[in-house]
């Protein structure tokens, strides 16, 4: 009797869920989701916030919604984009930030990324990007052959093999290494052509200000001094007697070791790059001598020739720009006892005396004899 | 009541109380509350081991003085009537407003991270329920409970893997660049987090091997040590000093690292999964607690226990400003301390009254 009641209160209960009040919550389709953030410079106090929403409806023209607004505070401009928009604005689907590159010249990007990283919402893994000029036309711009601005905008930020130079900040990396004093930013710089996007180069930041473009094959020499284990193809233009040499190395693993002298007054570090790839293509007049393993072995003491000659070069660049993006200062405070200021990692990389010691390995010339 | 009725815990249970109390919120924020000593951090969970392994010794030593008394028997016993009654009040209330502290403390991560837009009333209500059908399943159900707990969370270590990868070791070199205020700051705000193996005192009697407590619990203590060691490693390589002192539940940011093609927010696994610690220790005080108000007030009432919950929840939900909530919450940290070198006092007392206690 007891567990007949039981079980027809159960059911009633069951389906008196139905009337209950409709819960104060947004249906998915009244939200926003916003894809890309892009933030322009307009003075001091304001700043044009620029989002990019999918949008869904089959019977929109466009299939992205794209808003502008001035703001001063980025919250306070969501808010106006709110009143804009028919939705309410989410940041759960966010994956680029862009950021112009007056704005990021004024320091003001750390503020900003820093209220995304506040933000719950916001995961760790969005990308931040400079754009030359302006970064709500590359939102608004036109890509004929492109699903969608912020799908195109994504997956050229992402990590791939041969946009490897592209240091692909995320939100994590970019409050990690702009509040570590001993390594500074490094954003992908992308501009826009026509119809197409080009990553150009490398932005390096000093302090919280974009200080300097580099090119990809700089930024190149900035991974492989991280540590990073795959690199991105190399190019090569080699002098070494043979007249005007092009080669191309490729599916490279790198290993690096630097060793410092652990004395901040005179700085000295040693790096040993050992970099092992396949040599994909050869331009040049040794171009028939490359089948026995000794023209090879000539070959790659060229290559390290001319790889410690770049390395050495871009270093002593940074030296008289007096900005470390690849964290050499640290192997100085890891020994270094006391409080680490941005300060010392400028006097120690302006005093900085580097030893390049490359080792390169071709492991193959490719199937073809 | 009988001494074997009583006695209900084995091993595993005492392993697995020990270690599950102690791993509530405060895992959660350790690496910024020993964040005033900057990369050398992670050497302190061990001190904490040390330290925890030094106060427990008292504890069961005093137990095993009276192998069928729980604490607040004991401090009736040593202190006279009047002053016992007055001291487990106190103790009773600790254990109140601490675990009122934990569960306001996941309830405030809860809104500020999973369910922004909503209350957090009915999530209260619930977790008290629940509480309150543990509890009432006496400890050996909190102890079996502790143990699923364990089991269930301990595959999150696995969401700190990319961490790791991206992390830079060379934090880890040992240094020694503080000064001895600092390594006060951190040793205070980061104990907190280790609390919870005092509990012991309260749960001795139900031992079934009292002689080998002392080891079974140590275990307990050196897995949660372990965890928290291991917590403070994978922060410090994968933060900057910046980042440890200014990101709040750092380990939630750890999971964030996390690249799951199928799950965007590792982060919100991890926090749901929390509940589980949260839950095992914050039953075990307030059975605690239950068992004080028992022992003062020599009545067994069902009611006491919703009258607990019923006191957490207007803790939790109080119309007070966070700011004296927050005052309320330290108070009863500084006493959660007081209570780990309690036994050492009782001991003293114990050594001067033995002879008259004895009788």
């Amino acid at each position: 009797m007891n567990k007949k009641l039981l079980c027809i209160i159960l059911s009633l209960l069951l389906l008196l869920v139905g009337c209950a009040r409709k819960e104060q919550k947004v249906p998915l389709e009244d939200i926003g989701m916003v894809g890309t953030m892009a933030f322009d410079y307009i003075d001091d106090k304001q700043m044009k916030l620029t989002v990019a929403i999918p949008q869904y409806s089959p019977e929109a023209q466009k299939n992205t919604q794209i808003f502008s607004v001035a703001t001063d505070l980025v919250s306070n401009g969501i808010v106006e984009i709110e009143k804009l928009s028919d939705k309410k604005i989410v940041f759960n689907q966010l994956r680029v930030v862009l950021v112009n590159e007056e704005f990021a010249r004024k320091g003001q990007v750390r503020k900003v990324i820093q209220h995304l990283y506040r933000n719950a919402e916001v995961g760790n893994k969005v990308l931040i990007a400079i754009a030359k000029d302006n970064a709500e036309t590359i939102l608004k711009g036109d890509y004929p052959d492109k699903p969608n601005i912020n799908f195109y905008i994504n997956d050229l930020l992402e990590p791939s093999i041969n946009t490897a130079f592209n240091p692909n900040t995320n939100v994590h990396d970019f409050i990690y290494t702009i509040s570590n004093p001993v390594i500074d930013t490094i954003l992908p710089y992308i501009e826009k052509l026509d119809d197409k996007l080009e990553i150009k180069g490398v932005a390096i930041f000093k302090g919280s200000h974009m200080h300097e473009l580099i090119k990809p094959e700089e930024a190149l020499i900035i991974q492989a001094l991280q540590g990073r284990k795959n690199l991105a193809p190399l190019h090569l233009d080699l002098h070494e007697g043979h007249g005007e040499e092009k080669l191309m190395i490729d599916l490279i693993e790198s290993t690096v070791n630097i060793q410092s002298n652990k004395d901040i007054e005179s700085p000295k570090i040693t790096i040993n790059l050992n970099i092992k790839g396949t040599l994909s293509e050869y331009k040049g007049a040794r171009e028939y001598e490359l089948k026995t393993a000794e023209s090879i072995s000539h070959l790659e003491k060229d290559v390290n020739k001319q790889l410690k000659e770049d390395i050495t070069k871009f270093l002593d660049k940074l030296k008289t720009m007096d900005v470390d993006p690849s964290g050499l200062s640290e192997k100085f405070r890891m020994y270094y006892h006391g409080k680490w200021t941005t300060k010392k990692t400028r006097e120690l990389i302006r005093k900085l005396n580097t030893e390049v010691h490359v080792k390169t390995s071709i492991i193959s010339t490719g199937t073809l004899k | 009541m009988s001494t074997a009725k009583l006695k209900v815990l084995n091993r595993y249970h005492v392993i697995f109380l020990a270690q599950s109390i102690m791993i509530g919120t405060g895992i959660l924020s350790l690496p910024q509350k020993m964040s005033s000593m900057g990369y050398t951090q992670w050497l302190v969970p061990i001190i904490f081991g040390i330290t925890a392994t030094l106060t427990l010794w008292p504890m069961v030593w005093l137990c095993s003085k009276y192998p069928t008394e729980h604490l607040f028997r004991i401090n009736e016993i040593l202190l006279g009537k009047i002053i016992g009654k007055a001291i487990n009040l106190f103790f009773v209330l600790q254990f109140i407003v601490f675990s009122a502290g934990i569960i306001s403390n996941y309830m405030h991560l809860i809104q500020s991270t999973a369910l922004p837009e909503q209350t957090i009333t009915l999530p209260v209500i619930c977790l008290l329920l629940l509480l309150i059908y543990i509890v009432s399943g006496g400890i050996k159900s909190i102890a079996r409970f502790c143990m699923m707990t364990f089991f269930i969370t301990i595959p999150m270590v696995y969401f700190t893997r990319w961490a790791i990868e991206k992390g830079e070791f060379s934090h880890l070199l040992p240094l020694f660049n503080f000064n001895a205020k600092q390594f006060f700051d951190a040793f205070k705000d980061g104990y907190l987090s280790i609390l919870g193996y005092e509990l012991i005192m309260i749960y001795f009697p139900y031992i079934m091997d009292q002689k080998k407590a002392f080891r079974h619990s140590l275990i307990g203590i050196w897995i949660s040590i372990f965890l928290c060691f291991f917590t403070t490693v994978v922060s410090v390589i994968y933060y900057s000093e910046w980042q440890l002192k200014n990101v709040e539940f750092s380990v939630l940011n750890l999971f964030k690292a996390g690249e799951f093609t199928f799950v965007e927010r590792i982060d919100i696994i991890g926090i749901t999964l929390w509940v589980f610690l949260i839950l095992s220790s914050v039953t075990a005080y307030v059975w605690c607690a239950k068992i004080g108000i028992d022992s003062v007030f020599k009545k067994k009432k069902i009611y006491i226990l919703y009258l607990i919950a019923a006191i957490i929840f207007v803790i939790v939900k109080m119309p007070f400003s966070r700011e004296v909530q927050e005052k309320l919450f330290a108070a009863s940290n500084y006493i959660g301390y007081m209570l780990i070198i309690w036994p050492v006092i009782l001991m003293l007392v114990y050594a001067v009254r033995k002879k008259k206690v004895e009788q």
